[in-house]
Formats: C-alpha cells, structure tokens, sequence
C-alpha cells in the first residue's frame, strides 16, 4: 500500500494556489520534503492529516481518504508541529500522558506508552520538571515524543531540528533515523536544510509552486559524478601538467586536480605521478552530486556538475 | 581550557575593526560572556557555540546595546555602548522576530535609513531592498511575510545604512535552500567588498562553504578563533584520521602498518581508517606506500578535518 497517494490534488487559498493538481505517489520510508518558502509544504501536511480540506482533487493516507477517513488517520499518524506548541506548566510525563489519552489510548496504556517514548527521545529525570524550564533541544524532544505516543505508522515532522545546536541537530537526527529505520515507523521531514536530509532520509520529494518538482529515491540526487578530485598541499600545477602529459585530461583549480575517470588506470597514473614528484595528497575523491544541484538555477537543473573539466 | 588564537597575517597592518580585551558580561550571577579577548579585521567571520554559550550577548555588546561588567569593547576604535556615530558604522540582524508587523517592508526599512540620519532615504531603502532581493513583497505588510522573508527585510533594514560592520545573529533561520544559497553569496560579496561581517549559525556545513575564520564560544568563554584548519592542526592530542578505499585494504594495512607516521590502521567495511599523529608525513608517503604494496588508491579522504570535526572537539572535550 503506498504511503501517501494523492491526485490532482489542489488548494486554493482565495487566488492564491498553494497546491496545483498535485500528483503523488509514495512508498514507506524516511522521506524528505523540501521546497521553497511558500512551496506548498505545510499546506500539503496540513491536508494530509486532514486539518484542511483541499479545494480539489483526492489524497490518502496509508490507504485512508483524507476528506472522509480523518479520524482513522489521526490514530495511524503523529505530527511534530514547528512552532513552539508546548504548555509550559506542566511536566513533559503530563503532557505526553494526555496526549496519548487524545488518541484514545486507555490510562494505563498511554502511562506506558508515555513512560517508552520519553526513554525513546532522551527524557530522564527532567521529565518530571515543568516543560517551561526546558532547553529548545528538551522542547523538541518532547515534540517528538508526542508525536509517537499513540504508536503511529507514520510520522509527519515539520523542520524538527529549527533552534537545536550542532550538538542537538545530531541527536534528533540520529533519533529520526532510528525510529525509521529500528521501529519501521515512515517518516516525512520537512527541512530547508539538505544537509540533513541527505542524512537521514531515504527518498526525496521536492515541491515548487504547488507542484511535484522531484520524486525520487536520495540516492539518485547524489549520485558519483565520473569527476576525480585529487587534492594536494602544494604542486597541484606540477601535477595537473604531469598527469595532462601522459594523455589524462585534467584541469587545476588551487591545490586541486579534476580529472575525468574514463578507465581504472587513472587511479594507478595519480598514485604513481604524486610518488614519483613526492607531493602531499590530501584526498582522492570522486565527486558526487548534490542535493542543492535541484535548486540551482534551472538550465543546471540536474546536469553533471562536471562543468568545465571536460 | 585555553583559547587557540591564529592572528590572519595581514591583521597586523590595518587595526582593527572589532576589538575585544577581556570583556565580560554577567546578568546578576549568570555569566554571559566571561573573559573574551580577539580582534576582527575585514572578512566574514562565524560565530559558534552552544546554545546558551553567549553569542547573542557578544553580539548585542558589539552593537551598542549592553555594556561589558569587565573588560573593553571596541568598534573601529570607539566603545559602541550608547555611542551613535559608532552605530552609524554598524548593521545588526537580530535573532528575534523584531520588525513590526504592519509596516510594509519599504517602509521598515526606510524606517531605519531614517532612523541612521540619512538624507536619501527613500533610494537607499529601494537599493537595499533590491540587494536583498524583496522587491515583489517591498508594499506588503510585514506581518504577511514568511519567515524567510521577514529575515530578508532585517537583513535589508542592517544594510540600509552601508555599515562598516555587519552583525547577523542566525541569519539563515527560516530560509530556504535557494535563499540561504543567496543569502551566502551576499555575505561573501559584501566581505570582499571590504566590509567585517561577523555570523552566528549553528549550521556547520553553511559556515564551512562561507569561510574558514571561526570564533567558539563555549560556555561564555572563547573557545578558540581564526582559520579553523589551522586549529585542527594545533590539536595535537586529536590524532588525524583518513579513510581509504583500495583495492586491496589488507595489503595496504601491512605496508602502512610498517610506517612510524601511522599509529593505527583498522579494517572496515569496504574501506580502511588510519590514523596519524603527523598528518604532514602521512600525506607524503601515503601514494608510495600504495605504490610499494601495488595496491590501486580509489578514495584517500581526510575524515576529521572538516569543520564539524573542529567544533566537535572544542565543544564535547
């Protein structure tokens, strides 16, 4: 069954389109939603938990209609909202607690349930403190926490990691990661940033302007590009003239070589060309695309970034 | 901890822009920023740290909002503190949501031009608002904007004026990709331009792309400032580590094995991790070695020397 099938999907907020006959079609996993301010993101994860009617067109959940199966969808999916939606005045075991009993969970189970998802997320002794005190890095766990109260199969988190430090970003990344991947829960993250998404997700869906811009596995997007890097501290001339002389094509850009990597052999000529002028290698790399690349102006689009080195 | 200090050499000539000696900022008896002392000259400069760690505070101090309880601060030879001919050399982008919502965004950043005496207000508004790319959205209230864009009309409200100085406290919060990719480029124009820009961001791999001078502060002190690489390189207690992809891992182990500039060697998936304590030497034998064990050198990568390597060192020691 897919995760999240959608059809013609449209919604207009008075003349403005937010959705234009948007078409999607999504298979389990932890996929990344990306898009530019304005895109269509919120608006499609607001239609998606059935918050917001779209003006047309069909989408569903896990195989649920979102315009007549809206409560059966709230009991298979948990939402982590951006904003700052925590009441500050009780414990986060309070609050999870209730949520989890909104959900329908009886008293007993959703204390247990709670009690889970709070070791889950890395809530210890500070879940007891009134959530007001907690650290922005606390609040989003909590948020999380929440969000996987009632057990759901999916997960719809919205840029989950807005606020944390390095330290925190890692910890919540990580954290999405293994409720992915160890509790089989799918999970859509919106995120500005690709960084992240490369991280952690899966599959990427990219939307502008109320349309699907890219579906397709993350793996596509960062694909090897047939670019050999090599970096050197110093003699990146002497070496791109060595390496062009003896018929590779290369091209230097400061202490670094690009190469084209047509056949294996080029591996052994840059070893041996970098030991016989005895230079420091500092990396041999074989480019990769990246994520951004989709977000370059358009004729880059999706083109090798090789540019210039042919 | 000590802080690790790397003067740029061409600071020495020109004073400098940002100068701090030993300031400290405590709120009753929580210390904010305790003890910090460098010097900014032109460039972009990001500023690092912890939540809670006090970059907001420096900031705020840099622009004239707070005094230092101990130590100076100083903005092209001057004390910013409730100094406005300094504030006239300085631009600042505040964390919080601080525009007000029912100006347009013309408005509010002329507001500010009005604000630093300037008798072309109106075209310097247009100019800033172009610069920061806002000209579609310029007669709409603020209170309509998203995120993105309201951080765009602060940006363009701390230009306005063509500071000297240009303090951004989170600037690419709320952006999206293409925006933090213009945004980069805008930072990076107006440091070659001549201008000091100092940044806070906790997006690691955004400050790596945009330069390579870092302050750290951790816990309201200064971790450690300049060129991070060469900040990795005077982490002598951190050993470097650099992963390869070979076509024959065992074999390249043994020959490295029996080189004094490799300490450890370990096998793993597809893919050898060596470690060294002289990364200069291993960089210098590391193609004969592959050489001498006719081994084929697919992936030679540095992997601790990135950014988020150096931060996570100073800040998880």
């Amino acid at each position: 069954m897919a995760l999240i099938e959608t059809a013609s999907l449209t919604k207009n907020y008075g003349t403005v389109k937010a959705l234009d006959r948007l078409d999607l079609q999504v298979e389990p996993g932890i996929i990344g939603l990306v898009g530019a301010n304005g895109a269509g993101k919120s608006t499609l994860i607001k239609i998606l938990l059935g918050l917001v009617p779209p003006s047309s067109g069909r989408a569903s959940v896990l195989g649920l209609d979102v315009a007549d199966e809206t409560r059966e969808i709230r009991k298979v999916v948990g939402y982590m909202p951006e904003n700052d939606c925590l009441p500050p005045d009780v414990g986060a075991t309070e609050f999870v607690t209730h949520m989890a009993r909104i959900s329908g969970l009886p008293r007993t189970a959703a204390r247990e349930r709670t009690a889970e998802v709070l070791r889950h997320v890395g809530l210890y002794e500070e879940r007891y403190r009134q959530i007001g005190g907690y650290s922005t890095g606390m609040k989003q766990r909590v948020k999380l926490a929440q969000a996987l109260a009632h057990d759901p199969k999916l997960l719809l988190l919205d840029e989950p990691t807005n606020g944390l430090d390095p330290t925190g970003r890692d910890e919540m990344l990580d954290l999405i990661k293994r409720t992915g991947t160890d509790f089989g829960i799918s999970v859509v993250v919106a995120s500005h940033l690709l960084g992240e998404i490369e991280q952690v997700c899966t599959f990427l869906l990219a939307v502008d302007a109320g349309h699907l811009l890219k579906a397709a596995p993350i793996s596509t997007f960062t694909q090897r590009t047939p670019v050999l890097a090599v970096e050197v501290e110093e003699g990146a001339d002497r070496l791109t003239a060595a390496l062009t002389g003896r018929g590779f094509k290369a091209r230097q850009e400061d202490q670094c070589v690009l190469l084209v990597l047509e056949s294996e052999t080029l591996y052994d000529a840059v070893r041996d060309t970098v030991a016989d002028l005895a230079l420091p290698l500092v990396r041999v790399q074989q480019e990769r695309r990246r994520l951004e690349d989709i977000f370059r102006e358009p004729e880059q689009g999706l083109e090798p970034a090789a540019g210039g080195a042919q | 901890m000590t802080a690790q200090t790397i003067p740029a050499a061409d600071q020495a000539v020109a004073p400098p822009v940002i100068e701090l000696a030993n300031a400290a900022r405590w709120y009753g008896n929580v210390v904010a920023v305790n003890d910090v002392s460098f010097s900014l000259g032109a460039g972009v400069t990001g500023l690092l740290g912890p939540n809670g760690a006090g970059k907001t505070t420096l900031l705020h101090m840099l622009a004239g909002f707070l005094a230092p309880s101990a130590g100076t601060v100083h903005v092209l030879g001057r004390s910013p503190h409730r100094d406005p001919s300094v504030y006239r050399q300085i631009g600042l982008v505040p964390e919080r949501e601080s525009a007000y919502a029912f100006l347009t965004g013309y408005e509010y950043v002329r507001f500010n031009a009005r604000l630093q005496g300037m008798r072309n207000a109106d075209s310097a508004a247009r100019a800033a608002i172009e610069r920061v790319g806002l000209e579609d959205a310029a007669d709409r209230a603020i209170g309509t904007y998203s995120k993105g864009m309201r951080q765009r009309a602060k940006v363009a409200g701390a230009l306005v004026h063509d500071p000297q100085v240009l303090l951004l406290d989170e600037p690419f919060n709320g952006m999206d990709p293409r925006q933090r990719l213009s945004m980069m480029d805008l930072l990076g124009e107006m440091a070659a331009a001549g201008r000091t820009i100092l940044f806070s961001s906790h997006i690691l791999e955004e400050v790596e792309r945009i330069g390579t001078e870092i302050l750290v502060l951790v816990s309201g002190r200064l971790a450690a400032s300049g060129d991070f690489r060469a900040i990795r390189a005077l982490m002598t207690d951190r050993p470097h580590s650099i992963t390869i992809r070979s076509s024959d891992d065992r074999r390249l182990a043994t020959t490295l094995m029996a080189d004094p500039a490799v300490f450890a060697v370990e096998l793993k998936e597809n893919a050898l991790s060596v470690q060294t304590a002289h990364l200069s030497a291993f960089r210098r034998i590391i193609a004969v070695a592959g050489r001498t064990a006719g081994v084929r050198l697919m992936e030679v990568v540095p992997a601790d020397e990135s950014l988020e390597s150096v931060f996570d060192y100073l800040v998880r020691r």
